[in-house]
């Protein structure tokens, strides 16, 4: 029987159409030529701001892209692998790379500028700042060339400035407007609009000489002010050396300038510094001293995290799998909602039930656990709101798992005899494990660099007998955070990225462990 | 081949298309730029205008964060970089030290109209110790005591204050005395403050000094057995956080809040009958802490040839009355300029700026980001009910704590 069946191509298959025969060559042409468009105006954009490290590196991939769908070459297949690959190396290898270079500078409050520009910027902000104050407006002569109308804020007295020096003049000469601004006298003609941006360099860097040696400054468009330097710069030697004592203060090699007597000018600047940050973090009694009792915290958190859940969502998985399981739809979705809400959100409100006196669940409860305030309490329920996270995590994957297992060999098995707890423990258990087993590692990895579920629960806390820095929930990464961001003077990117690249090597250790027990698991199916 | 040829073409066409409109996209700014916070922008716009009209300069006013300004300073592209940005005080050290920041001078006679405490807030320490002013204060803010006066009197002491707030929490279960957020070394500074407690202590010439922390030191040690007696008379608990505390207040079911100007609305729309006071002299004077907003011109003013006018904007269009007049009444919060204080009509903003008589500017230097978790832990641990650790060793651990994270 000849039963003409109307396919009707689903939506995916029509999309792929589009992408075939000459219509289709239009299609990814065009598409081409966006791309093409968007990234080139990157590149222009790039060069402009003077990244020519990131211009040429975006030209290369676009040249690469051209290349492999527009000229016809053997590196076709290519395009399968590109993006991921240019992805892969954005978002990975670049930030990465950033970590490691930062690890190996001084980088932190005081050492963010450039040498130069921490030169210039300790040269201004030691000014010393002479006691007259000018109203100021600047002009331009018949000459054109730009002058300063002054009147002394305390004397009356009017002048115009200029690059030679202080001329008086005539006080009447010089009106005020409703705005309490001075006008220029009969021969200079006021600046106005655009005419300021023209200017605002030279503006700023307007110096009157006075008869004492010191200068005068403009402050903005309506005043000026008598100023001397405080440092002069000696390009020679390199030093800043103040003008009133003459002390030296040198490039230490850190990124400061230092004086013979140790004394640092806080304005410093990014400076590689070789291994400092790594010996420091050593070194320091703030990382030692709690670092023992912050590791075995973070593996107990991530280890019993990562088992718990896993033990809970296997046990749901099987509890659901059942072929005759009435409404396993809505025990499925109900399930997996603590996945579907962000996790941010469940912390706060998880913050919010646990509290002692008011929070929900000791409302409930006939005994008031002091769930964020005693150092094991807390624990228990950083521990407890990370599992209930993660668990729909293992919940699906298990479904998934559980459904590629064979049945035959679970069938096998019980014709063999071997009662259901055998048949899990000896069948079900060792095949899952093949499948679930990078993904426990991978979890446990993951939780082992928790910030969110540590800091927006407990925030660390709370504080442990020792008193120490690091508080009884800290894991090490929270803890991280605690050191670089929120002690010393302001943030140590530098230190930061030290302590997490040791970090890194912790994790992989215990991964590539773990990897290797895996493969074993797998050699014995 | 031909075909092949063609589609070449075709690409490389349309990228130099595209590429031709780049140059006026990224061409001259001939603009100010300014960076402020949701709750700012409208106000800052217009007095920014008001300016920018009178010099002919158009002013370009961005909304951000108001934590990102900061943050997102160190980072910003120099085309996209604003040469203003209106912010706390307490970034003034960190923002100086990183050279993010300009410094700016003043003449004496604005000066005179903007009270010293709070230009003392906006200047960091140079190498030689001398004072310099990085920004224009124009916002003053602190937390008060509010009194609900339906069920309290606005006390005439320390102990008065205790003594009411005690009663009316034994009057009906559910009642609250004083409702201070736990574990908020902000809020909680009055207390701290009124047992004789600082952060940092000056040097001779008047700086803020991060070798002498303040936070263990002896006299509030001495006092330190006062907070204990709180904790144990249940005055005081460390797990009433803000929105328990704001909840409490609003229902009528607390006598005393310590809370600031941003609460005013709610204040205003509660219904409630609130006075309100610095909190009453204890040991030395419960003063709050004192924020400061203001505005800044960074380093990238120069780099978009508009320093000089960012100066002017800054440092004298927006330390003037009017100026300042208007900016309060369109936020909310007290003017710096004393010719604008005097104002101010609004009976709470005036009861807040009353109740900041005397207060502490926080701590502007790097240093501070050493204090804020340790002390805000030593306030949950004393108010932890029947488990709280001591005062005395709350502090004196804190205090230890800090000069060691100081380094």
């Amino acid at each position: 029987m000849s039963q003409s069946v109307r396919y009707r191509p689903s939506f995916l298959a029509w999309l792929i159409s589009l992408f075939s025969g000459v219509g289709g060559l239009i299609v990814k042409l065009m598409m081409l030529c966006i791309l093409n468009g968007i990234t080139g105006w990157a590149i222009i954009v790039l060069f402009t701001q003077e990244r020519v490290i990131w211009a040429l590196g975006t030209t290369a991939v676009l040249a690469s892209i051209d290349f492999i769908y527009l000229v016809p070459n053997r590196f076709l297949p290519a395009k399968f692998i590109l993006p991921g690959s240019v992805l892969l190396v954005a978002y990975l290898i670049v930030p990465i790379f950033f970590t490691i270079n930062t690890a190996f500078q001084e980088y932190s409050t005081g050492h963010v500028l450039t040498k130069a520009e921490a030169i210039q910027t300790n040269l201004e902000q030691n000014a010393v700042q002479g006691d007259r104050y000018f109203r100021m407006a600047p002009a331009r002569d018949s000459s054109g060339a730009l002058v300063l109308v002054l009147v002394d804020d305390s004397t009356g007295d009017a002048f115009i400035g200029r690059r030679s020096g202080l001329e008086e003049i005539d006080p009447t000469t010089v009106e005020v407007d409703d705005f309490g601004d001075i006008l220029p006298p009969t021969g200079y003609s006021a600046l106005i609009g655009d005419e300021f941006f023209e200017i605002d360099a030279e503006l700023a860097a307007f110096e009157v000489p006075l008869e004492n040696g010191g200068v005068v400054r403009t402050e903005g468009l309506s005043g000026a002010y008598d100023s001397a330097p405080g440092f002069q710069f000696d390009p020679t030697s390199g030093a800043l050396v103040a003008s009133d004592t003459g002390v030296e203060y040198l490039d230490n090699g850190r990124g400061s300038f230092e004086s013979a007597d140790g004394e640092q000018l806080v304005v410093g600047w990014r400076e590689y510094i070789g291994f400092d940050n790594f010996t420091a973090v050593i070194t320091n009694p703030l990382v030692r001293q709690p670092f023992l009792r912050a590791f075995a915290w973070t593996i107990g958190f991530a280890g019993s995290t990562v088992l718990l859940s896993f033990a809970i969502g296997l046990f749901l998985a099987k509890v659901i799998d059942k072929q005759n399981l009435r409404g396993k739809k809505v025990y499925r979705s109900l399930l997996v909602i603590p996945y579907a809400i962000p996790g941010f959100l469940s912390l706060l409100v998880f913050k919010g039930l646990l509290n002692d006196d008011f929070g929900l669940i000791n409302k409930l409860l006939p005994f008031d656990p002091p769930w964020l305030f005693d150092p094991w309490w807390a624990r228990l329920s950083v521990i407890m709101v990370s599992v209930w996270l993660t668990t729909p995590y293992f919940l699906l994957v298990c479904m998934g798992a559980l459904q590629s297992i064979p049945t035959e060999l679970v069938e096998a098995a019980r014709v063999d005899g071997a009662g259901r707890w055998q048949v899990f423990r000896k069948v079900t258990l060792p095949l899952l494990m093949v499948v679930v087993t990078p993904l426990l590692i991978a979890s446990f990895a993951y939780n082992f660099n928790n910030f969110n579920n540590v800091y927006l629960l407990t925030g660390g806390g709370p504080t442990t007998e020792d008193q120490s820095v690091a508080g009884a929930t800290d894991i090490l990464i929270s803890y991280t955070y605690k050191l670089a961001f929120e002690s010393g003077k302001g943030q140590d990117y530098g230190l930061a990225s030290a302590i997490s690249i040791y970090i890194f090597f912790i994790v992989a250790a215990m991964s590539a462990s773990g990897f290797l027990r895996s493969k074993a698991l797998e050699n014995m199916k | 081949m031909k075909k092949q040829l063609a589609k070449l073409v075709a690409g490389l066409t349309v990228a130099a298309l595209a590429s031709l409109s780049v140059p006026a996209v990224s061409g001259a700014a001939t603009t100010l730029r300014i960076w402020t916070d949701a709750d700012r922008k409208a106000s800052v716009e217009k007095v920014a205008r008001v300016w920018g009209k009178k010099k002919g300069v158009t002013v370009t006013v961005v909304q951000k964060d108001f934590g990102k300004i900061r943050d997102d300073l160190k980072t910003v592209d120099t085309a996209t970089a604003p040469d203003v940005i209106v912010g706390a005080h307490d970034w003034v050290g960190e923002l100086a030290a990183n050279g993010s920041i300009i410094p700016l001078t003043v003449s004496k006679s604005v000066a005179a109209k903007i009270p010293s405490y709070s230009l003392d807030a906006f200047s960091y320490a140079n190498a030689k110790g001398n004072k310099v002013l990085y920004g224009a204060p124009v916002a003053l803010e602190n937390v008060g005591l509010v009194v609900n006066t339906r069920v309290a009197k606005v006390p005439t002491s320390f102990d008065d204050m205790v003594k009411q707030a005690l009663a009316f929490q034994k009057k009906a279960a559910g009642n609250f005395g004083l409702v201070i957020p736990g574990g908020d070394a902000y809020h909680n500074y009055p207390l701290f403050s009124g047992l004789c407690g600082y952060v940092f202590g000056k040097d001779a010439k008047g700086n803020l000094n991060p070798n002498d922390v303040g936070v263990g030191n002896s006299k509030l040690l001495a006092n330190a057995g006062a907070i204990d007696s709180w904790n144990k008379t249940g005055l005081l608990s460390s797990k009433v956080d803000y929105g328990i505390a704001k909840n409490a207040f609003l229902a009528g079911k607390a006598a005393f809040w310590v809370t600031g100007p941003w609460e005013k609305d709610t204040l205003d729309k509660s219904g409630l009958k609130v006075k309100i006071v610095q909190m009453p002299k204890n040991k030395c004077d419960s003063v709050p802490f004192l924020g400061v907003q203001g505005f800044m011109v960074t380093k990238f003013a120069k780099t978009h040839k508009v320093e000089s006018q960012a100066r002017d904007l800054v440092g004298s269009y927006m330390m003037s009355a009017g100026a300042q007049t208007q900016l309060s009444s369109e936020n909310g919060r007290a003017p710096a300029n004393i010719d604008a204080a005097a104002k101010i009509t609004d009976p709470l903003l005036k009861q807040f700026a009353a109740a900041g008589k005397g207060g502490v500017p926080m701590p502007n230097i790097p240093e501070m980001s050493s204090v804020w978790g340790d002390l805000g832990t030593a306030w949950t641990n004393v108010f932890k009910g029947s488990d709280a650790t001591s005062a005395k060793t709350a502090f004196r651990t804190a205090g230890k704590n800090i000069v060691a994270k100081i380094g």
